[in-house]
């Protein structure tokens, strides 16, 4: 956890913070702080409990044990909290019945929006996010990536001082990533704070100031972005595609791999600094015919994932 | 385009908006209600199944939206709305209420025609049903957070909705002083004593009676379902 200082009061902050589902699963002992104009990422394999804390922060859930303050108050339930909140939950829930403007309406004037700035609050957000042309369609009829960015025109639509986005690229395609990546770094200048739940690297390492890694409901490693990538500078990925099995104890033995993990028929290994990747040829032991392809790439914050537990990030190698 | 700034009236856009819910939940009651008052059936079967069918359409309703809902992921959002959730509950059950009120009003009207006579016991008979609704959808909200599966959450509403219906002397006349004590903290009862005044049978009690306790039952289910408003929304 960082410290605090009075030159950067915190907006939201959490100690401790548990929610314990039967089976295990959950999170665990969460500490944060987030200041305003900060974009803070949460990255973790799926079952990590990204979605947990994001629904914690973001009032969805109780916490079991610890606590978290929004704007200096603990009460979860407070509307002044709630309204100041812009939430993008995994599920793109809507009211499928109603048209993607009805909605956005409704959300907007349930934040406390007047009618003539929910009015031009949304044109504005509808122009961005080009839902214009399908704001008078039912949003039953709308794919899913309308529905995440009907998603995000309702979280941005009451100008809230803390955005919470749960996999916010999810279903958008290129150009509207791009518009996405954008406008949180333009808000990020305009001190609103941002939290987002992400297995995407590339916008993980673009957007964010500060990285938390979770892995089985537990924080396994936080800091700022450079200096969480200066831990792997100098290391290289190898990916291997494979036409048969390998024996990935014997790449894990290696002095050079600093961490091997398989997926399909896809071998990632991170290479130690000054390591040579035809290591991991030579240890195939002359069976090279079995890699159809072999990549080497600069390490990125997937990489320090996985040296870091074994297990690889679903898109961090996209 | 109608819009909504109001939970309640988010609710009556969307049932507006939905044409063919709208059509076959005016005519589904009729299609039920007709045979039992036109036939001449004995009043006390007609009341009975009228009671059944008032009670099930607030329950089942209710129960079927939440828990679809909460499969979708809406009722996280509406739980992080900067909105009180009792406040939210009674707006949102009392709209549903009223929404399955005007379903069964082609139902009342009939009765009310059918038997003009009887109009001392329409308040009662207006009163029982909006009682019996709101309860019904209370109980089908509870319901709602007992599992993620529609199905499962029909189940739920009909095993305590049907010992209750017995409870309340719906299916047979109650005669041990007990059972007919319980029968009077129940809500169903004096829908069931209403609906059988209207029809020209013989009830147990007068319609001032039916009247008052009906009155009661709409009062407390309005403060149960604010004081319920945590439990239901903040369920996982």
């Amino acid at each position: 956890m960082r410290d605090d200082t009075a030159s950067e009061p915190s907006l939201l902050s959490t100690s401790g913070l548990t929610r314990a589902y039967r089976g295990g699963k959950g999170v665990f002992d969460v500490s944060l702080k987030l200041s305003a104009g900060e974009i803070f990422g949460l990255m973790g394999p799926n079952g990590s409990g990204k979605t947990t804390l994001l629904r914690l922060l973001a009032t969805a859930a109780n916490p079991t044990a610890g606590r978290i303050s929004w704007f200096g108050t603990t009460d979860f339930r407070d509307p002044s909290v709630r309204r100041r909140l812009g939430i993008m939950l995994d599920q793109p829930a809507h009211f499928e019945q109603m048209t993607g403007y009805q909605n956005a309406w409704f959300f907007a004037r349930q934040f406390g929006l007047s009618e003539d700035f929910a009015r031009e609050r949304l044109d504005e957000l509808f122009n961005w996010s080009g839902l214009s042309e399908a704001r008078g369609q039912l949003v039953g009829e709308y794919s899913l990536g309308m529905k995440r960015r009907l998603n995000l025109v309702e979280a941005l639509v009451h100008r809230p001082s803390i955005l919470l986005l749960d996999e916010p690229t999810l279903a958008l395609d290129y150009r509207g990533e791009l518009d996405l990546i954008e406008r949180l770094q333009l808000l990020g200048l305009t001190g609103t704070a941002v939290v987002l739940a992400t297995n995407d690297v590339h916008l993980a390492e673009r957007l964010c100031d500060y990285i938390i890694f979770l892995h089985n409901g537990r924080v396994i490693r936080e800091g700022r972005v450079p200096d969480m990538l200066t831990e792997v500078a100098g290391s290289k990925e190898v990916e291997l595609q494979l036409n048969s099995p390998v024996d990935l104890d014997g790449l894990r033995r290696l002095a050079a791999v600093e961490g091997a993990s398989v997926q399909g028929d896809v071998v990632h290994v991170v290479l130690s600094r000054g390591a040579n990747p035809a290591q991991v040829l030579a240890v195939l032991n002359g069976t090279a015919d079995l890699v159809s392809v072999m990549r080497v790439r600069q390490p990125n914050l997937g990489d320090l994932f996985l040296k870091l537990t074994g297990v690889v990030l679903p898109a961090a190698h996209r | 385009m109608m819009l909504a700034s109001t939970i309640w009236q988010r609710e009556l856009i969307e049932f507006a908006q939905r044409r063919r819910a709208l059509v076959i939940k005016l005519a589904f009651p009729l299609l039920v209600a007709i045979p039992l008052v036109l036939s001449g059936a004995p009043p006390i079967y007609a009341a009975m199944g009228i009671t059944m069918l008032a009670a099930i359409i607030g329950a089942l309703g209710a129960a079927a939206v939440l828990s679809r809902e909460r499969q979708s992921g809406l009722t996280l959002r509406y739980r992080t709305l900067p909105v009180n959730p009792g406040r939210l509950l009674i707006e949102r059950l009392g709209t549903s209420a009223a929404i399955d009120f005007m379903q069964l009003t082609p139902v009342l009207l009939l009765i009310a025609l059918r038997h003009p006579s009887q109009f001392a016991w329409w308040p009662a008979l207006m009163l029982g049903t909006a009682a019996v609704l709101l309860i019904g959808n209370l109980l089908g909200a509870l319901a709602s957070t007992l599992s993620n599966s529609p199905g499962e959450v029909m189940l739920y509403v009909v095993v305590p909705l049907l010992p209750l219906l017995y409870l309340s002397g719906v299916f047979t006349t109650l005669d041990q002083p007990a059972l007919l004590l319980i029968s009077r903290l129940l809500p169903f009862g004096y829908l069931h004593e209403a609906v059988l005044g209207t029809l020209g049978g013989q009830p147990n009690l007068l319609p001032w009676e039916t009247l008052l306790g009906a009155f009661g039952f709409l009062v407390g289910a309005a403060g149960l379902t604010g004081r319920l408003g945590r439990r239901v929304l903040e369920t996982d």
